[in-house]
């Protein structure tokens, strides 16, 4: 018995429905969830992910989910230029988004969201501000968190 | 002061926040998401994300040599704490199955809020054991369902075994100030440690 809100089965209104759940396949199994997967694709996403990123799942995991990525002026110049997901970065980040919120956005997997934004940073395309790695244990950071969330009223 | 590292200066519209995170962890059906939906200015998001997995407890470890990643579905909500400066709060994936390696989520993390429910103690020792080994100061807050503990809190720590310097706090998942007040006891745990660390490299 579950008296709160159940996490996995119902979700808050206003958020966004996982692919799985969309496509009527059965939750995420270990065999049959990654890249690679070799499960019939249904209608609500119909590319699997690595097809997405030509292949490639390695080389992005330095881009943190919190990371903050915002369109350069030449992403903006070159998004008529670009491919679907790629230009559906490039006009998500007109202001700053981190690499987490992309992928809730535009329903793509966390992974795959991480090689596209490595490319498009690459390109010019999006500058990446990865987060400072000393912030979590700065006593000036955390005091501004503090002061932050005792004017939550 | 700490600011966001650039590594494509090429001239952006608007310099983005510092992003700082929050973990918030616990078993399934403890409130995580409630959690995150009672303080996120947004409503909560949710991604898929692959996490690797030690099935401990449940397959016999030693025939599953190396670790096997499966994918998830990660909730997420965040908190503007001024213009420069974002504070994320990232739900770890609820399944009670798997010792999940929530690396991706913990690293550069502020901390863990690690919710419990009175009655099912046993879902969150995952969390707990995950965060001692990790060495990332955590906080354990027992969600008050339907305003009532099951146990006194001297029980759920003396169940729990953690150490005394780990905070045990009840609240209300549904309640916002409640959250902000739990957050805040992860901050203070994190400001106290950031301050030892701090005199311990002065006096040196």
């Amino acid at each position: 018995m579950i008296p709160d809100l159940p996490e996995e089965t119902a979700l808050p209104a206003g958020a966004l429905i996982r692919p799985f759940l969309q496509t009527g396949a059965g939750p995420a199994d270990p065999d049959h969830g990654g890249p690679g997967d070799d499960g019939a694709p249904g209608d609500g996403m119909s590319l699997r992910p690595f097809l997405l990123t030509a292949g490639r799942v390695a080389g992005a995991d330095s881009i943190a989910i919190e990371t903050q990525v915002v369109t350069t002026d030449t992403g903006r110049t070159a998004s008529g230029e670009l491919g679907f997901e790629f230009r559906d970065i490039v006009a998500l980040c007109g202001d700053p988004l981190s690499v987490a919120e992309i992928a809730a956005q535009l329903r793509l997997h966390l992974g795959v969201v991480r090689v596209l934004v490595g490319d498009l940073s690459a390109q010019g395309h999006l500058s990446v501000y990865l987060p400072n790695a000393d912030a979590p244990t700065d006593v000036d950071t955390l005091l501004r968190v503090i002061r932050g969330l005792r004017a939550i009223g | 002061m700490v600011s966001a590292q650039s590594v494509e200066p090429r001239r952006p519209r608007r310099r983005p926040p510092l992003p700082v995170k929050i973990v918030i962890a616990g078993g399934f059906g403890v409130g995580k998401t409630t959690t995150v939906a009672s303080i996120s200015e947004i409503s909560p998001l949710t991604t898929e994300a692959d996490m690797t997995t030690a099935a401990a407890g449940v397959d016999d470890i030693s025939k599953v040599p190396g670790k096997r990643t499966t994918t998830v579905a990660l909730d997420f909500g965040c908190i503007t704490v001024d213009e420069s400066l974002k504070l994320y709060l990232f739900g770890t994936p609820g399944q009670d199955r798997f010792g999940f390696m929530w690396d991706d989520l913990a690293v550069g993390a502020i901390g863990a809020l690690v919710i419990v429910d009175s009655r099912r103690l046993d879902d969150c020792y995952p969390a707990v054991d995950y965060f001692e080994r990790l060495g990332l100061p955590f906080v354990v807050a027992v969600n008050r369902f339907h305003g009532t503990v099951a146990h006194d809190l001297p029980s759920i720590r003396w169940a729990l075994a953690v150490d005394d310097d780990v905070p045990l706090t009840t609240f209300d998942a549904r309640d916002k100030l409640s959250v902000r007040d739990a957050l805040l006891v992860v901050l203070d745990q994190a400001l106290a440690r950031a301050r030892r660390a701090a005199q311990a490299r002065a006096g040196t």
